[in-house]
């Protein structure tokens, strides 16, 4: 492990960002905090949970996936070097558990080329960052325990730095910083990991959820209540960190000629499961809803899913974003039989 | 609207009419059933089942084209029980005789007969709308697309003052404006009858004062032409050349057919937007005008609230932002403009418009926007209006008599047809229809139809029907479903392929001109 004086970070970044993309958390005119391509005056340190998980840097809400040139195809493959400054342990799970998914029995080539070039720097979070955040729940933080090229611990002055990668010692290679010795520095880490873990919420009505869910046990009811108020805004999938939905669409701009654009999508919406025949197996809000939580909850992929218990990461958007409170926490409390009525 | 967005979340009480808000207005909607489930009270005035009725405690379904019969019953029952708010009717209202007049007629029998809504639920209603602590009426286009709508709005506004349901927190009369910016463009005088921040053009003081700030000789003082009398005016070939700018007629009008005959006797039309549209298509000129995301500027929205969008890519081809087209377009006709950005136009409607004063960029790229009245820089923008007095010092009631839709079933066209939205898709398509996801959510209009009606005239689920009026017909799949009531057919007027307006009825409100789109005779019919 290293140490890195905090008072070095800017130059190290501006560093980076002279050969690769970097994005990093900044602090907008508006007040709102977004991570975005380095920007040396807007960077801060001071950012919380960024609103959104960094998964369109490797699943771009919409991208061209080929293009057809007067009958002539060809794949477009878009991939450049990106470093992904800051992100929280919760999002890189995401990434992990994503990335699992997408090249698992066959490679995608548009999310696996992304991702390869993508460089993580995970900054350990030192507690919760709102209410909703859940990670120690999940085994997805409050630290990341694999998986990143680079962990930062904050310690007020300096940072440690935790190498997780051969790449991540490369990049370092060049800044020559000051080595710890290693038995200290991983006290030091822990007890970080530890304290943060300790005020962290425990969420355990999901793991109560994904066990009723399980046995059929779950409280009746419960997805008619919450179907009956969805709106179908579909911002649950688009901010959680591991919704990998697409939809497909060829747009023709002359005969012979067009492009297919994959785009975000979202179960929660009829047409998705629609059928030719107008046949849709889940033709309800509440069934749609359902599956979507069982998805996160009970059908999940051993592998996919890395050391966290579930498909979920903890990263509670999904409760901080919805209008109408239709978050994973208030399902699972829902599930569980927690939740109070007319809440 | 006269209350802010967030104080949804903190009301007692809704009133919701004439409004699909979780479909139009969705996180309004989601305010309204976050605040139910949190205790708050909801009173549904819609004839259709919407998804809100299953939040209501009390859904009244009054027959289409009613809303004054019931608002005044509710006053009168309101009067009659002492409910109403005699200090605020005192203080800040005059004209309350000449109401309690015309709405002693309303009694609840009277008020169940026209309506069809049963006595002991508007009773029920009236009661608990002016017992509310913090109540707030919402409306939309349910309220206004009528030949009514004028009266039906004074109506609401009544209901409100009378119970003293105005110019607090989360008490208000809250119409949604349903587009990004209408109430910008309507703030910005693209009405015929005012220039920026409603000063009337016909007020000789506000010409002068636009005379100076623009350098033109004598402005013209006489109120222009609605869109429905453009039309009309076009038909007589009075009007020779329309200039349409983000808007598609043929599909958004009453009687298309008729558009489309008044288009065609123009000597020049040109439309600026951003896709070829129906009536673009049929232009002599078209200027392909820049994206929301191709250009600067800021947006009204429904709650007064000036926000600032910035260009984060560039226009394709040779679009243009729409303020570059209009001026390099008057530069053309003679009168230079020779703003350098968007930035420089706020600059004057700072100067001009009173309750945008205070509104700058600079202001507006440090927060999320600011809502009007804001008359100088250090205003902190206005949450609610009517605080404590109205703009016009005290508040009168306006009384209106019930009048019946223009055009009632008969024999023949036997059904009403109410049109609307749907939530997948955007006015006359134009941008929502070249979206994979949303075509495929809704692909085709629907026409709803309550079973009983359907069996009656061997219609099944899906089923094609033609549905007819006097003046157009179109065709649609059927969908069975109590959320209409018998003799009520529902449908859309998104999809070219079946244009519900070669239906709709031309006939307008005397003062706004808005015709009435929600209500109007139709026969229907299964294809074979």
């Amino acid at each position: 492990m290293k140490k890195l004086p905090k008072a070095e970070l800017k130059g190290l970044l501006i560093r980076w960002a002279e050969e690769y993309r970097v994005l990093a958390p900044g602090l907008k005119a508006n007040g709102d905090c977004l991570f975005d391509d380095f920007d040396e005056e807007s960077f801060t340190l001071d950012y919380g949970k960024p609103p959104l998980p960094p998964k369109s840097v490797c699943f771009p809400q919409s991208e061209i996936t080929f293009t057809v040139d007067n009958g002539r195809y060809s794949p477009t493959v878009k991939a450049g070097p990106t470093i992904l400054f800051g992100i929280r342990a919760c999002d890189l799970m995401g990434l992990r558990q994503s990335s699992n998914f997408m090249n698992r029995d066959r490679r995608d080539p548009y999310y696996g080329a992304r991702r390869d070039a993508a460089f993580t720097v995970v900054m350990a979070c030192p507690g919760p960052q709102n209410d909703n955040c859940f990670c120690t729940t999940m085994n997805s933080g409050p630290a990341a325990s694999r998986g990143f090229d680079l962990q930062l611990y904050d310690f007020g002055e300096s940072f440690i730095v935790e190498i997780g990668s051969p790449e991540g010692e490369e990049f370092l290679s060049p800044f020559s910083l000051p080595d710890l010795e290693p038995r200290k520095a991983a006290e030091r880490t822990s007890e970080f990991r530890s304290k943060a873990s300790r005020a962290m919420r425990r969420a355990d009505a999901v793991p109560e959820a994904m066990d009723r869910l399980k046995n059929g046990t779950e409280n009746e009811g419960v997805w008619d209540r919450f179907g009956d108020k969805c709106i179908q805004c579909g911002a649950c999938a688009y901010v959680c960190p591991t919704c990998t939905c697409f939809d497909v669409s060829d747009h023709v701009s002359a005969p012979g000629s067009g492009i297919r654009v994959r785009s975000w999508d979202v179960c929660l919406l009829g047409g998705f499961t629609r059928e030719a025949s107008g046949h849709n197996p889940r033709p309800t809000q509440a069934l749609r809803l359902k599956r979507r939580h069982e998805h996160k909850m009970l059908y999940y992929n051993g592998d996919d899913i890395q050391e966290a218990i579930s498909g979920c990461t903890g990263c509670g958007r999904c409760s901080d974003f919805c209008p109408v409170h239709i978050g994973t926490l208030e399902v699972a409390a829902a599930l569980a039989g927690r939740d109070s009525p007319g809440k | 609207m006269t209350n802010s967005i967030g104080e949804f979340e903190d009301a007692d009480l809704f009133l919701v009419t004439g409004s699909n808000t979780t479909e139009q207005h969705p996180l309004i909607g989601s305010r309204i059933i976050n605040a139910v489930e949190r205790g708050a009270s909801l009173i549904l005035i819609d004839p259709r089942g919407i998804k809100l009725a299953g939040f209501a405690g009390l859904h009244l379904k009054q027959n289409i084209g009613t809303d004054v019969a019931v608002l005044n019953g509710m006053m009168n029952i309101i009067i009659e029980e002492g409910l109403f708010d005699r200090e605020f009717v005192e203080d800040r209202t005059e004209g309350f005789e000449a109401l309690r007049n015309c709405v002693s007629r309303y009694t609840p029998r009277v008020v169940e007969m026209i309506t069809g809504i049963n006595r002991h639920d508007l009773e029920k209603a009236s009661r608990m709308y002016a017992e509310a602590r913090k109540a707030m009426i919402v409306y939309a286009m349910g309220i206004t697309q009528h030949t009514t709508g004028t009266d039906n709005v004074k109506t609401c506004a009544n209901l409100a003052m009378l119970t003293g349901h105005l110019g607090r927190p989360s008490t208000g009369v809250n119409p949604l404006r349903g587009q990004n910016n209408v109430q910008g463009a309507c703030d910005m005088g693209a009405l015929p009858n005012v220039f920026s921040g409603y000063q009337p053009v016909a007020d000789a003081a506000a010409r002068k004062k636009f005379e100076e700030a623009w350098g033109v000789g004598e402005l013209d003082g006489k109120p222009g032409l609605t869109i429905g009398e453009m039309m009309d005016a076009a038909l007589r070939r009075e009007v020779r050349a329309l200039y349409v700018m983000g808007e598609n007629p043929i599909m958004s009008d009453p009687n298309s057919s008729h558009i489309e005959q008044a288009l065609s006797n123009l000597d020049i039309l040109v439309v600026q937007d951003i896709f070829l549209s129906e009536t673009a298509a049929r232009a002599d000129v078209v200027l392909p005008a820049a994206s929301f995301a191709e250009r600067d500027g800021t947006y009204t929205n429904t709650e007064r609230r000036v926000q600032l969008s910035r260009k984060s890519v560039s226009p394709p081809g040779s679009a243009r932002p729409d303020w570059t087209i209009i001026c390099e377009l008057s530069r053309l006709c003679g009168y230079p403009m020779d703003y350098g950005s968007t930035a420089e136009i706020m600059k004057e409607i700072n100067r001009v418009t009173p309750s945008y004063g205070g509104i700058t960029y600079p202001r507006l790229e440090n927060s999320h926007g600011l809502q009007w009245p804001c008359p100088t820089e250090d205003h902190p923008g206005t949450a609610y209006l009517h605080r404590e007095r109205f703009s016009k010092g005290k508040g009168t009631f306006l009384p209106c008599e019930f009048k019946p839709l223009a055009e009632q079933p008969d024999e023949e066209y036997d059904f009403l047809l109410t049109t609307g939205r749907i939530y997948f898709h955007y006015h006359t398509g134009t941008m929502t229809r070249r979206i994979g996801a949303l075509s495929r959510e809704a692909p085709e209009a629907r026409v709803e139809i309550h079973p009983e009606d359907a069996q009656r005239l061997g219609i099944r689920n899906n089923d094609m029907v033609e549905i007819a009026s006097r003046r157009g017909a179109a065709k649609a799949r059927a969908e069975l479903t109590v959320r209409v009531p018998r003799k009520v057919v529902f449908s859309t007027f998104h999809y070219s392929e079946s244009p519900i307006n070669s239906l709709t009825n031309p006939a307008v409100d005397p003062a706004a001109k808005i015709p009435e789109y929600k209500g109007c005779a139709v026969k229907v019919r299964r294809c074979i």
